[in-house]
């Protein structure tokens, strides 16, 4: 599905990272394989260390930490926030969604709209949509997306196959509304025939947590997890991000009406370096225009990765100039999304420790 | 097809990779591996392949029997 918006700009990125940094190094151990093909696959895949939050803190601690530091700095003031759009798959509590316990806590006006979205690899498309619709309302003037993800938590240690490429974060964006903004070209497609690609078995209604789901078991691969763990079929999810993501972009393109060299970076998911290279390759797209470096030092925060390739690879730059940029979110659902939109002259850039 | 060998022999961390070697029988054989050839064939012959395929082809020259026909 094509989408289309106007008059929106994102103002300003945070990303908000667990200060604690774990290395593939020593986490090699905990993985039923030899040490010489752990080296190869952190070689192959891209591994070096991943930032992990600690046990008691919660994707709200991130957010709210992001948001007083943009108060603190002036970039934010409380009383023009006028939604919050949460994008989580690790809320903290089943209910009530995470978006309101921040404005709890941060003790934000009471009117205002908050909303959670269940969503991963594509969640930073999907919540820039959900910002840019609040924005046609009259009364909404500036839009908090927050992305954050604590999966570490739901990935068994023991997984080689997910833990090591996993990271905890949270980023917030800011998206006002603005009549000088060019034309922003989106689309999006999803595929629920596939939904247990990438998927968490219990802890749901379907399969509630009970001492059975919590028993480790081991895969044919030699991987162990428990159905309270994430479990991913690593080749379904390769072949599905090779299949769909490069027509998904021409026909991104064709919709805008713009050529391949006129986009200066490709800021996309990153799941690991390895699929992002053959991403690159497929599109011929030189990799310096699409950075896979997010993964080996900070691991995949899901929906978050986006903002933390902004943050860490362009940063300041993007607050210095502007330049035409292609997003793009992929995973869990599967969702796969991905948007065309000119960023640039940003109040603020950059990436916070917690 | 020759240079598929090749390309195999080089993700198999071997010297030369002949039609009827069995896949399971390298030494290097593992998920890591089985994902590689996976992106290899996506890459070289726009082919998607799932793990689950690989394995059900039990030597090097069935894998390339499938491609071919894939081609033709």
């Amino acid at each position: 599905m094509n989408l289309k918006f106007k008059n929106k700009k994102i103002t300003g990125i945070l990303t908000v990272l667990p200060s604690k940094e774990v290395s593939f190094e020593d986490e090699m151990e905990n993985y039923n394989f030899s040490k010489e093909q752990s080296a190869k696959l952190k070689k192959i895949m891209g591994y070096g260390s991943h930032r992990i939050v600690d046990e008691n803190v919660c994707c709200s601690d991130l957010a709210v930490a992001g948001i007083n530091y943009l108060i603190e700095r002036g970039h934010l003031k409380k009383e023009e926030i006028d939604a919050i759009v949460m994008v989580t798959q690790t809320p903290d509590y089943i209910m009530p969604v995470t978006s309101i316990l921040i404005q709890g806590k941060l003790d934000l006006k009471k009117d205002m709209y908050c909303v959670d979205v269940n969503q991963g690899c594509a969640g930073y498309l999907v919540g820039l949509h959900q910002a840019f619709m609040f924005l046609e309302q009259e009364t909404v003037n500036k839009v908090v997306l927050v992305n954050a993800d604590i999966l570490t938590r739901k990935v068994s240690k023991k997984d080689r196959n997910s833990y090591p490429l996993v990271g905890d974060g949270a980023s917030i964006t800011i998206v006002e509304k603005d009549t000088t903004s060019p034309e922003i070209f989106s689309n999006i497609k999803v595929d629920g025939t596939n939904w247990d690609a990438l998927m968490i078995p219990a802890g749901g209604m379907r399969l509630p947590i009970s001492p059975e789901t919590g028993v480790f078991q081991e895969d044919d691969k030699g991987n162990i997890r428990s159905k309270d763990n994430l479990v991913m079929k690593g080749d379904a999810v390769f072949n599905f991000v090779q299949t769909e993501v490069p027509p998904m972009i021409n026909d991104l393109v064709t919709y805008a009406g713009v050529e391949m060299d006129t986009i200066d970076y490709f800021m996309f998911h990153q799941p690991n370096r390895f699929m992002l290279q053959k991403l690159a390759d497929k599109m011929k797209v030189s990799y310096d225009r699409m950075p896979n470096n997010v993964v080996e030092h900070f691991g995949n925060a899901s929906g978050v990765t986006i903002p933390t390739d902004i943050t860490f690879n362009l940063g300041q730059k993007l607050c210095d100039n502007e330049y035409m940029v292609c997003l793009a979110g992929f995973g869990v659902g599967l969702t796969w999304s991905s948007m065309l939109i000119k960023m640039g002259k940003l109040d603020f850039c950059e990436m916070i420790n917690y | 097809m020759t240079d598929i060998n090749e390309k195999l022999a080089e993700i198999l961390e071997v010297d030369t990779v002949n039609d009827s070697d069995v896949f399971t029988q390298f030494d290097e054989w593992d998920s890591l591996t089985s994902l590689s050839i996976i992106a290899m064939v996506d890459a070289n012959y726009n082919t998607n392949i799932s793990a689950e395929q690989l394995l059900s082809f039990t030597t090097v020259g069935d894998l390339k029997n499938y491609l071919n026909s894939k081609k033709s």
